[in-house]
Formats: C-alpha cells, sequence, structure tokens
C-alpha cells in the first residue's frame, strides 16, 4: 500500500503546493460483561486512505474506502476540488520537515487481538462476578477493548512510511442504588477503564478479580457515606484523577491551534497566548510537565506524528513556568518555531490530522509513596476516580466530581466521604500543589475518549502521573 | 439493500445486516479564513448474530466476498462465545413491520455535497463579520446518509436522509463573543447570512459585567434548552436506566416532574426534526408522548429494555444501535413544545436580575438520578436588569438539575427552533431538539469566569 501511496504523492505536486495520504487499517474488539451476561462484543474493523492537500485558498481533505488506485486518484483529485473552492486567504508556511522513511511499531508480549473470545470473557466474568456482593449493586460490570492501527504515509515532500500500533485496556465498576441514592465504584479508572500501547499483559497486571470485592464494597459505603463537606480543603488527587486534571486544565490549554483561536468554533481557545511560552508561570515548582510520544506504552506514543514528524519529547513546563506548546507544522510555522512539535494526529483514514496531545505527563516529585504524602498532609482530603469533569472553552475554570474522598485526619486515611467535587481556576490551582509523589508512584493512564474537532475526532493519550497535593482547594461544590 | 441482502446471504441463520452509505462534506473556518475541510465517504456493513438470546457484532468497510464473509464469521463465533455461559436476554430480531410513513428528510440538492457551495456560504459569512468589525469562526457541513436493514426475519428497510448545519461565532479584538447556528434537512434551509448576523449581533462592545454564585432568573435560548432536553433523554427517558432503577423518571411515570407548561414528546416524522423511518432494529419510528402537561408519561425503549421491563412493554423504535445500545435508547427527535410569549424579550420582562443564556458548553452528568449537571455558558450570555437584556456577562458555571429547571419554568416563546450540536464523531447520526426558548427561575450559577 506504501507503493501507491507514494506514486499517488509522485503525481500530486504538479497540482497543489503541497499533499499528503494515509492508509489506515483499524481493527478493533470490545467486551462487556454485565450483571452476569454477555451485554456486548463488538469487532470493528475499517481500511481507507485520506488525502489531504494544500491548494489555492486553503486545505482540503478526501477520505475514501476505495484504496485502489483509481480510488485514491479520485480522493487526490476531490480533496483539490475542495481546497479550491474555499474562499481564497493567506498561507503562510508550514514548519520544515526532514522526510520520513521507515517502519515502527510499538513494544507487546501477548498480542490482545489473538487472545481468543473465551479467555476473555473468562477474565471478564470472574470479575463481574466478584462485583455481586449485595443486591444494592444494580449494575456490575466488567469491560475490554483490542486494538490494532495499521498506517502507511507519504508526502509530495518525499516521506514514506509505515506504523503499527496495539492497544488495551479494561476496567471493572459496580452502581450502587438505595432509593434515590446512586453510587459508583470503577477500577483502574472510570469512563472505560486505562489502556496502554501494550499487549494483553497490560489488562492482565490490573488484576482485576482481585480489585472487584473492594470496588463493590466502597460502592455499597458511599450510599451511606457522609456528604463531602463544603468549603476550602487541602486536597490530595490520586493518579488517575490527576491525569484527567493535567488533560483538561494543562494539556488541552498548550494545544496551539487553540491558542492561536483555530479551535474556537468547536473545542474553544486557551487562556494562554503565544507571547506566555517562556515567561508565564502557570504553576509552582514542584509542576514539571513534559510531553513525550516515546513514552513506552503510551497512547499517544509513535514513530511519527501524522504529519511525517518524528515522535520528540518536550518539556512543557519546568519548574512551574511555561516552556513550550503542541504544535503540529501549521501552528508552529505561525508562531516562528523551526519545527513542529510533532503533536498532528489522526482518528483514523477519514478524519485530518489537527494537533492533539501527545503523552502529557507530569514529572515524579520528590514526597516519597502515597502513604508519606498522606502522612504529611494532616488533614484533608483523598479524592479517587473522576465521575464528573467540566471546563470552560479557556480550559480557566474547572468543575470535577469524584467517585470517593476519604478525610485525611491526623496524617491517615479516614471514613470514606460521597459526592466529592473541587473546583479551581487553572493557574490558581496549579501554583497551589506542593507536593508530588516519587517515581514509584508514577505510571501512565491512558485515556481513550479525548474529543476535538469537526467533524469529531477522539484520540487516545497518556498522561503519566504520581499522586500530588493541593492546598486551599474548593471542594463541595457540587 | 444490495450490499445488505448480500451480506445476509453470507450470515448465520438469525442475523441483522446493517447498511450504512455516509457521504459528507465539512467547511471549517476561523479568524474569517477557511481552516480545514473533510469530505468523507465509506460504508459501513455491521452483522449481527444471535445465538441462545445473545447478540454480537462485527462491521466492515471492505464490501467484497471476502470481507463480508470474514465479518459475518465474526458476528457469528461471537455470539456463540456470548451463548457459552447460558442464555442470555435479548428477545430476537423485529420481523417485518407496517408500511414506513414518509417523510421529508431527504434532499437531493443537498447530496450534490457541493464544495463551492460551502465556499459561497463562508464567503458571505465572513462579509458579515467584517461589516460589523468582528472576525468570523464556525462550521457549515451537509451530509447524506443511507441506512438499509436486511434481516433473516425478513425486514427490509431502507431510508436515506440529508442534513445541513451552520453555526457562526463572531468575535471581536477583545475576545466577546457571539454564536448562532441553523439546521435544517435540505442546504437551502441555511442562509448563512441571516446565521451570521445573529451570531454579530450578541457580540457587545459594553464591558463586561459579572455575577458570583448563587441562584438566578435565567432565559435560556433554544441553543441551551436544546442540550438539557438531551441529556434528560439520556438520564430519564432511556428505558434502561429506568428499568434499572437508574434513570430520573424511574417510579415517577404517572406524576407531576414538571411545571404544567412542559409537554415533550418525541416527533421522527414531524416535519421540522430531522426525520427518521425507523431505529437501528428495523422498528419503525413513532411519535411518542413523554411528558403531558407535567406530568410524566413513558420512557422510550429499545427492544432489549423493553424484553426487560416486561408487563407488555415494546420497543418504541429508538434502538441507538443493531441489537441495542448497551447504554440503552435515547429520544432522538425530541420537540419541546412552545408556550405563549412572543420571544426572548417578553420572557426576559420580569426578571428584575437575571441572565440571559444563548448557549450552554461542556455539560456533563454529576449525579445522574438527580439529573444533576454541571457546565459553562459561552458565547453570548448577558444580564437581564429590569425586565430588559442589558449588558453582556461572563460566562457563568452552573450546577443544576434538568428536572429543577423544568419544574421552575415560567413560560417558554411560541417559536420553536431546530438546534443540534453538531458533533459527528463516529458515523454521521444528524439529530436535533425542536424547543422554544424559556424563563425558570432559580438557575444555580456556582462559579464564574474572570
Amino acid at each position: 500500500m506504501l507503493g501507491l501511496l507514494t506514486e499517488l504523492m509522485a503525481r500530486a505536486p504538479a497540482r497543489c503546493s503541497y499533499a499528503e495520504a494515509r492508509h489506515v487499517t483499524t481493527d478493533q474488539e470490545d467486551l462487556l460483561v454485565r450483571n452476569g451476561r454477555v451485554e456486548q462484543i463488538d469487532s470493528e474493523s475499517a481500511d481507507g486512505i485520506g488525502v489531504r492537500v494544500r491548494a489555492g485558498g486553503g486545505w482540503g481533505f478526501a477520505a475514501t474506502r476505495d484504496t485502489t488506485n483509481a480510488g485514491m486518484e479520485r480522493a487526490l483529485t476531490r480533496a483539490l476540488a475542495i481546497a479550491e473552492s474555499q474562499p481564497a486567504t493567506l498561507v503562510g508556511p508550514l514548519a520544515p520537515v526532514p522526510p520520513a522513511r521507515g517502519h515502527w511499531s510499538c513494544a507487546y508480549h501477548q498480542d490482545p487481538l489473538a487472545i481468543s473470545l473465551e479467555d476473555k470473557l473468562e477474565l471478564l466474568f470472574a470479575a463481574e462476578a466478584a462485583l455481586r456482593t449485595d443486591t444494592r449493586i444494580v449494575r456490575s460490570e466488567a469491560e475490554c477493548s483490542s486494538r490494532r492501527v495499521r498506517s502507511a504515509f507519504a508526502s509530495t515532500e518525499d516521506a514514506a512510511l509505515t506504523q503499527e500500533r496495539v492497544e488495551c485496556g479494561a476496567a471493572i465498576s459496580a452502581i450502587a442504588l438505595d432509593g434515590d441514592e446512586l453510587q459508583v465504584r470503577s477500577y483502574p479508572s472510570a469512563h472505560g477503564g486505562s489502556a496502554a500501547c501494550a499487549g494483553w499483559e497490560h489488562v492482565l497486571s490490573f488484576d482485576l478479580v482481585q480489585h472487584a470485592p473492594r470496588v463493590a464494597a466502597e460502592a455499597i459505603e458511599l450510599l451511606t457515606a457522609a456528604q463531602c463537606p463544603e468549603g476550602r480543603a487541602t486536597i490530595v488527587l490520586d493518579g488517575d484523577q490527576l491525569a484527567l486534571q493535567i488533560h483538561e486544565s494543562i494539556g488541552h490549554a498548550l494545544e496551539l491551534d487553540r491558542v492561536l483561536l483555530g479551535e474556537a468554533s468547536y473545542a474553544g481557545t486557551s487562556w494562554v497566548s503565544p507571547t506566555d511560552l517562556g515567561a508565564l508561570r502557570y504553576g509552582s515548582e514542584q509542576l514539571n510537565i513534559t510531553a513525550d510520544a516515546t513514552l513506552p506504552g503510551g497512547l499517544g506514543s509513535f514513530g511519527w506524528d501524522d504529519e511525517g514528524v518524528a515522535a520528540q519529547r518536550t518539556p512543557l513546563i519546568e519548574a512551574g513556568v511555561l516552556r513550550a506548546a503542541l504544535s503540529d507544522r501549521q501552528s508552529a510555522a505561525a508562531i516562528g518555531l523551526e519545527r513542529s512539535g510533532g503533536c498532528a494526529r489522526a482518528d483514523g483514514f477519514a478524519r485530518q490530522p489537527i494537533v492533539r496531545m501527545t503523552n502529557v505527563s507530569i514529572e515524579p516529585g520528590d514526597a516519597g509513596a502515597l502513604e508519606d504524602l498522606i502522612a504529611d498532609t494532616g488533614e484533608g482530603l483523598f479524592l479517587q476516580t473522576n465521575r464528573s469533569w467540566s471546563i470552560d472553552d479557556r480550559r480557566l475554570h474547572f468543575q470535577f466530581a469524584t467517585e470517593a474522598a476519604r478525610e485525611i485526619r491526623d496524617g491517615e486515611l479516614g471514613r470514606l466521604l460521597r459526592s466529592a467535587s473541587y473546583a479551581g481556576v487553572t493557574p490558581q490551582f496549579w501554583r497551589s500543589m506542593d507536593a508530588v509523589c516519587s517515581a514509584r508512584e508514577w505510571r501512565p493512564r491512558g485515556l481513550g475518549n479525548c474529543g476535538k474537532g469537526e467533524p469529531g475526532q477522539l484520540m487516545r493519550v497518556s498522561h503519566g502521573t504520581a499522586p500530588a497535593r493541593f492546598r486551599d482547594v474548593q471542594v463541595g461544590v457540587a | 439493500m444490495h450490499t445488505a441482502q448480500r451480506a445476509l446471504a453470507l450470515a448465520g441463520p438469525d442475523s441483522q445486516v446493517t447498511v450504512i452509505h455516509e457521504r459528507s462534506l465539512l467547511s471549517r473556518f476561523a479568524r474569517s479564513a477557511p481552516t480545514q475541510a473533510t469530505e468523507v465517504d465509506d460504508v459501513t456493513v455491521e452483522i449481527l448474530a444471535l445465538c441462545d438470546g445473545h447478540t454480537a457484532t462485527a462491521s466492515t468497510n471492505l464490501l467484497d466476498e471476502q470481507g463480508l464473509r470474514a465479518t459475518a464469521q465474526r458476528a457469528a463465533a461471537a455470539a456463540r462465545a456470548s451463548a457459552s455461559a447460558g442464555p442470555g436476554a435479548y428477545p430476537g430480531l423485529a420481523g417485518p413491520g407496517p408500511a414506513l410513513p414518509a417523510h421529508h428528510g431527504f434532499d437531493a440538492e443537498t447530496a450534490r455535497l457541493d464544495p463551492e457551495r460551502a465556499g459561497a456560504a463562508l464567503r458571505e459569512t465572513f462579509a458579515v463579520a467584517a461589516e460589523h468589525g468582528l472576525e468570523a469562526f464556525g462550521v457549515w457541513t451537509v451530509g447524506d446518509v443511507e441506512t438499509a436493514i436486511a434481516s433473516s426475519t425478513g425486514v427490509r428497510l431502507s431510508d436515506r436522509v440529508t442534513d445541513a448545519f451552520m453555526k457562526v461565532i463572531c468575535r471581536d479584538a477583545d475576545g466577546c463573543s457571539g454564536f448562532a447556528s441553523a439546521t435544517a434537512a435540505a442546504a437551502s434551509g441555511i442562509d448563512p447570512v441571516t446565521v451570521a448576523r445573529r451570531a454579530a449581533s450578541k457580540v457587545s462592545p459594553e464591558p463586561l459585567a459579572q455575577l458570583g454564585p448563587g441562584t438566578y432568573p435565567v432565559v435560556l435560548e433554544p441553543e441551551a434548552v436544546g442540550l438539557l432536553l438531551e441529556f434528560f433523554g439520556a438520564l430519564a427517558l432511556n428505558g434502561l436506566a429506568h428499568v434499572e432503577g437508574r434513570g430520573a423518571l424511574s417510579d415517577k411515570l404517572g406524576t407531576h416532574v414538571a411545571t404544567p407548561a412542559i409537554s415533550l414528546c418525541d416527533s421522527p416524522c414531524f416535519p421540522r426534526p430531522l426525520p427518521r423511518a425507523f431505529d437501528f432494529e428495523g422498528v419503525a419510528k413513532a411519535p411518542i408522548t413523554l411528558v403531558q402537561d407535567g406530568v410524566a408519561q413513558a420512557v422510550v425503549h429499545d427492544r432489549r429494555s423493553a424484553a426487560l421491563a416486561g408487563g407488555g412493554a415494546r420497543s418504541t423504535g429508538h434502538a441507538a444501535q443493531p441489537g441495542g445500545s448497551p447504554f440503552g435508547p435515547v429520544p432522538t427527535n425530541l420537540v419541546l413544545a412552545g408556550g405563549g410569549a412572543a420571544g426572548v424579550d417578553e420572557l426576559a420582562a420580569p426578571i428584575e436580575r437575571g441572565i440571559y443564556v444563548t448557549r450552554l458548553w461542556y455539560v456533563n452528568p454529576v449525579r445522574e438520578k438527580e439529573t444533576l449537571l454541571t457546565g459553562m455558558t459561552r458565547e453570548g450570555t448577558f444580564l437581564i436588569e429590569d425586565g430588559k437584556i442589558t449588558r453582556p456577562l461572563r460566562d457563568v458555571r452552573f450546577t443544576d438539575s434538568i428536572l429543577r429547571l423544568l419544574s421552575a419554568t415560567q413560560a417558554l416563546t411560541q417559536e420553536q427552533r431546530l438546534v443540534t450540536e453538531g458533533e459527528f464523531y463516529g458515523r454521521r447520526f444528524a439529530h436535533g431538539v425542536v424547543c422554544p426558548a424559556l424563563r425558570a427561575d432559580g438557575f444555580r450559577v456556582t462559579g464564574a469566569t474572570t
């Protein structure tokens, strides 16, 4: 297929200033066991090409399932027609990129798509059964997903590369209901679980069956737990909730297309401006954030992004000061950067690349293990597992709810609290962070449902986190 | 239908094939310049296999015999694996139903996906923004989606619909912005100039006022009302959540759940929503009253949730995917009856100090059973003072319950508008809500932007 793409690109330069073509084959399988029965087994295969061109006044992109030579030529012709029909505008340069060539694949041991349905169901049934410990558990679920994406990319700038990635993830959750009180607990995270660019060994590492009784017990306990208090408090966020906090209030805010207003029609803009790079105090000195597309196991890892820019590791925030943004070739050039940040990613063959997070992670601190951080905290709240999230279109004002909270009293974890929530303003919140746990608590958390772009694209990203502490935070807002 | 029947011939004895052919064009713009334009032409063949009360699906866009056969085999193997732990609860495939009601949801001109039309829409929009000294941001998009279902029980259905959507955000140099959108089954139903002018009218040169946390009377434009009703559909009208006791209307059918001014139905054939002939289980769409004069009447079902409900419950034609979605059925053609107010100015007239909201953003449930949501206002939030919509207001965060808002609704406009978020994740499925603007008391603001 790479040969056909290369031939197509060889025919394109006479018709446009730039063109690229991607062939993507996606195979995905999702299993869900609920309340003792198989609720869902879905498998999906999709295969097609997307051709993007720059001609006349703008960009044109056409996607088709027809991967024959003729189908590719039609897609190129259509992309050109679409680009040329746009209102004429001044187009800036693209940041230069050396021609990318080669093959990349992620490391894994057990191909998750080669594991039999029977073996997967055996694991899910065992985990789900272990959740059904009380009649007030009205919904018990165990799920897993497996995915393989193969792609080929060629451009009029002599790029010719192929990539293959394998991903999988799993989760369990229990919903407890008593009258009008409904509570939920999940593991290892909510919203479908934590995935990784890895083999089935990643799913096995969760030990879902062992965790299930605790998850169910906490869901039941939450039904009668005391309400999370309202006021201001010291909070410790567990790694899972911190991942979403980074995702929403740092990752998206530092997407350069948003900063430059290119996403204002949907995802929004940013409270950060281009002139803030190198100067803005984003958070406390304990805040070090890195975008790393080379992170082993990261959902945002690759050999090259979807513009053929090599994967890179970029410090975004160092000791609390903003150093860089997430960029693609166009946005990087727009602010005079010499090279793209390598963050152009597309969801399948039928969407064009846009600026996306890779693996945006907080670097480990020196607060030791979680128990050390709790002991050092004295009084406060330990918030676990996201239940609800919302942030404004500038990524400044946020409100999160978590499935559970535990009191921290005299440096120890205490009773469970229900309906916990907290709210804040991005820079004040990150400036209030005074401790991050050490490397032994740090691990990547994979999110599979990051929505952006029009038409909508779902992207998969990881965030490396360790639990962290924040002072004087508004809690109990919902 | 030809592809559906080819696939059905390769599938097992108890199967449903759903073929969706999407053709779509979407043009984005920012700062009064085109940014991205995307055309998609793709076909998805989804084969649903049944085995002992279990379902499993496999899908592909490879339409040759090898691709379809492999997909059928995957679906059948998955259904057998599902059944290995005992019988399932799926009640079986639907049989052929009565003749489908006709609808006016297809427009041949729109189906041309003419990029020149997209370009013209953008030019007109940029011109309006320039007239006002503003920059324009937004989307113009059209889609043509054909759905065919063939099943081993003899169902043979096909439906072809088009949709058009445009949204415009006008923004000044200080970042003050205004939003407007339009949705129709045909591109000719959208006038870019009208949409752009409406968006521009929301951009005020006055400095932004600020409101602190508290409760305020509110006027919600149809875009805001529509989004709340979409959540209401998922949290309260979802038959699966209802049966499991998780739904917001569990144990509340037949009782007052809203003010008597609230009457809500799902009207798939009503000309103004984007019509649909059948759902993804091949069940014909039909109107259903959900809330009448403030009294909860019904929730919607697919075949799976209806079977769980028992008591003679039947699918209401709201399956969100073949075999029913694990998330349950949802209404996709909601219509909220209008009231007597001539317009939003009349809604604002009794308010001494309150909030006018154009649209809501990043809304998510906080506690599903209470329909408690949180989200932000965006691109057109104003202060209402002494009965008039006066100054622009910094966006606010709300944390409030839909059921509470519907119980505190005091008046609605006569005029209804078809509104949609225009988000097209995955395979394009255009849908919207027809609703008026409304005034409600006690809108709970829990924060404000600075």
